[in-house]
């Protein structure tokens, strides 16, 4: 039996040490991306990258559980980049935490080395590592809690003292599903998490530093400056429009999607092998080896499109199959031609959603791996009439480093010299809403609301004498219900006996600053000044695990028979 | 004018409280709406929106703007944890107070909804009839957001 390479810290230890601190720990900030991952801490005058023990501040997101003891690409190496291809090593644990075995990403992760199986039931897919020629199986909660181990480890080793808070940045796009798996898997590795930081977010935070130092200036009466951030990685693509003055930023609006370098490389695979799918279905040693050569291949051929306009792709996957192929730019931008008219529309919903004009865009921000993309930049730049792109952050730092500012704020630092009097006024990146009017996601909490934020709405029975009611939380963009993410449910009992349409059902949703999100439930019958039964306060998520199954669960027990209707407004 | 917000930042941790006492001493709350507002404990409004911001009442966009973003650095839940650093970031009753905020800039930034809440703030009251004027435009206010939440939650 394996020893475990993690442990959770108890409570006690942990309220022992905070009591013993005379001043405040400083949170650091972590961007664990699909493919890389960087640590940063703010040092009393500025954010610092923190490298490991071979001198790298962007290291690789895997694990490899060969030699049975597990480790991260923070403190191993692996000889080869094949070696990452083996079977034995989890990558993409970022694609593949918090989703169902429906879900399309899932299912495009199964062309992976290591194995992905589903059952297409709703439940969490199956993962394992091939270690010692057997499947080992493992959860991507776990695997992301062993790097973060070896994330707090270097950190720890590097700054000289105890490392417990943390913020991490985290693709808008993620459900508050998959926001919880996220805390944890950093419980498990012994840190809590102060915030959990949208990546754009981040960046409008750095970027609202770097105005107030340069202007200088500390109360609200400043320039106003409107930002289009556009960060796209491995696995996601997100967007946001930020207004920053006086070093408040305003988060107006947020997009994202699951689309990254992740599904241009396997468009480009499927593009030079077709049969690939067919070819690699029983995971055998064999194949894996030769879907790792095909990915190596593809890879290498990406990044040198980057700089040339043509590449040679050479590849011999054994068993008399090669590859031998020239392929040029236009031919890998027409391959990814839906992924790249994807990102553009993002772009554009996110402008509307902001009620930004192109023209009032003063700063044109890209971050992400992808960034070095020609195609990338000329969308972004194309949809933005020219403008040109700031040029004041690394791409591939931005993000961790906002992330580490946030920290400092987070954790009460204050700077004499004025570097952290900064806010990020957060918006909702998804709409979050109940069950109601037949089957349709009513929003209580719109999309882009500002955070921290508080919404009601009234709805009233279905059903004559009705006295119970199903909530249904639901978290998402779909008109339907079933195309969000169930969120929880409970279910409002003991309302009085009335013809339907009377009692007044008062649903309330609250988010605090901490993104913590509540859902209040009470009955009041018309003209009564108190409500008829004691009000219901439900945190959310409930729903663990199985969502896509709990739903179709509670639709085929429940039907219609506990279903509410928006209370029209009387005059 | 003196300051009408309290600008003390220590949150009390989120409680359900009496709703007999509570509506005693509100007889004229919505009942609706004294539900939730019981449940998360929501502090009592201040007589007008231009007083939540600070600003005359002939202040221009750029002031209520300016305004906003001032007061937003002292009550927002993050910059409030930055002055107390034992007070919990994310209790309920410090969330308010920015919510409170950020509801009266959403109204007098949008200029149509401004337009509606001055009308509302000129009907004329006699001084008898005073203690009713705040229910009154609260619930104006809380009917427009109602009928327009998705433009008035996303202007800025």
């Amino acid at each position: 039996m394996v020893e475990p390479a993690y442990t959770v810290t108890s409570d006690s230890e942990t309220t022992g040490e905070e009591k013993s601190s005379t001043f405040p720990e400083i949170a650091i900030g972590i961007d664990i991306g699909t493919s890389q991952c960087s640590v940063a801490v703010w040092n009393g005058s500025q954010v610092e990258l923190l490298k490991n023990t071979r001198n790298q501040k962007i290291m690789k997101s895997y694990v490899t559980f060969k030699d049975n003891i597990p480790s991260g690409g923070v403190s191993s190496q692996l000889s080869h980049e094949d070696e990452m291809l083996s079977g034995a090593t989890i990558f993409n644990m970022k694609r593949l935490i918090g989703r169902v075995d429906t879900d399309p990403v899932v299912h495009a992760c199964k062309n992976l080395p290591f194995l992905v199986q589903t059952l297409d039931i709703g439940v969490r897919p199956f993962i394992a590592a091939l270690v010692n020629n057997m499947w080992r199986s493992t959860t991507p909660e776990e695997v992301l809690a062993i790097f973060l181990v070896e994330l707090r480890a270097m950190a720890e080793a590097q700054l000289k003292r105890r490392i417990r808070n943390v913020v991490l940045t985290v693709p808008v796009s993620f459900s508050r599903f998959q926001l919880t798996r996220i805390e944890r898997a950093c419980a498990m590795a012994g840190l809590h998490v102060l915030r959990l930081m949208p990546e754009p977010t981040a960046v409008a935070l750095l970027y609202g530093q770097q105005q107030q130092q340069t202007s200088h200036e500390n109360m609200g009466s400043g320039t106003e400056k409107i930002a289009l951030i556009f960060s796209m990685g491995a696995g996601y693509c997100d967007v946001a429009v930020t207004a920053t003055a006086g070093g408040v930023s305003q988060i107006k609006a947020l997009a994202g999607s699951t689309i990254g370098g992740e599904d241009l490389l396997q468009n480009m695979m499927h593009h030079l092998l077709p049969n690939s799918e067919n070819l690699f279905k029983n995971h055998g040693v064999k194949e894996i080896k030769q879907m790792g050569l095909l990915r190596v291949a593809t890879q290498d051929a990406i990044r040198q499109l980057s700089s040339q306009t043509i590449v040679q792709v050479d590849v011999d996957l054994g068993d008399g199959l090669k590859i031998c192929k020239a392929v040029n730019r236009e031919e890998f931008e027409e391959v990814n031609r839906k992924v790249f008219e994807k990102c553009e529309s993002l772009i554009i919903q996110c402008l509307q959603d902001a009620k930004v004009e192109v023209e009032e865009v003063n700063d044109v921000i890209i971050v992400g791996g992808c960034s070095y993309i020609p195609r990338v930049k000329n969308l972004v730049t194309n949809v933005c009439k020219g403008k040109e792109l700031y040029k004041g952050m690394n791409p591939l730092e931005a993000a961790v480093c906002g992330a580490a500012v946030e920290g400092a704020i987070a954790s009460g630092v204050n700077d004499p010299f004025g570097n952290l009097d900064l806010l990020t006024i957060q918006a909702t990146p998804l709409a979050i809403g109940i069950r109601a009017d037949g089957n349709k996601f009513v929003p209580v909490i719109p999309r882009d609301t500002t955070m921290p934020a508080r919404k009601e709405l009234v709805f009233t029975t279905t059903h004559d004498n009705q006295t119970e009611a199903l909530i249904l939380v639901y978290e998402g963009e779909g008109e339907k219900a079933e195309e969000n993410h169930l969120l929880g449910y409970f279910k409002i009992m003991g309302i009085p006996a009335a013809p339907k349409g009377v009692p007044e059902i008062n649903v309330c949703m609250d988010i605090d600053a901490a993104n913590v999100l509540r859902v209040l439930a009470g009955v009041v019958m018309p003209g009564s000044r108190q409500p008829a039964i004691p009000v219901m306060e439900v945190r959310m998520p409930t729903v663990d695990d199985g969502h896509g199954w709990c739903a179709e669960a509670l639709n085929r027990t429940y039907g219609a028979t506990l279903d509410l209707v928006t209370l029209q407004k009387k005059a | 004018m003196a300051p009408t917000l309290n600008l003390s930042a220590v949150g009390t941790p989120l409680r359900f409280s009496s709703s007999v006492d509570r509506s005693a001493s509100f007889p004229q709350r919505n009942s609706v709406r004294a539900v939730a507002e019981e449940a998360v404990e929501t502090r009592r409004p201040a007589a007008s929106l231009y007083d939540v911001l600070r600003v005359e009442r002939d202040a221009s966009p750029t002031e209520i703007k300016s305004a906003y973003r001032s007061l937003a650095k002292l009550l927002h839940p993050d910059a409030a944890v930055r002055r107390s650093p034992e007070t919990d970031g994310g209790g309920g009753y410090v969330d308010g107070d920015f919510i409170q905020l950020r509801n009266a800039y959403e109204t007098l930034s949008d200029p149509s909804a401004k337009a509606i809440y001055d009308m509302t703030l000129a009907a004329p009251h006699g001084g008898r009839h005073r203690r009713f004027s705040t229910p009154l435009i609260r619930n104006h206010s809380s009917a427009f957001y109602t009928t327009r939440r998705w433009e008035t939650d996303q202007c800025w």
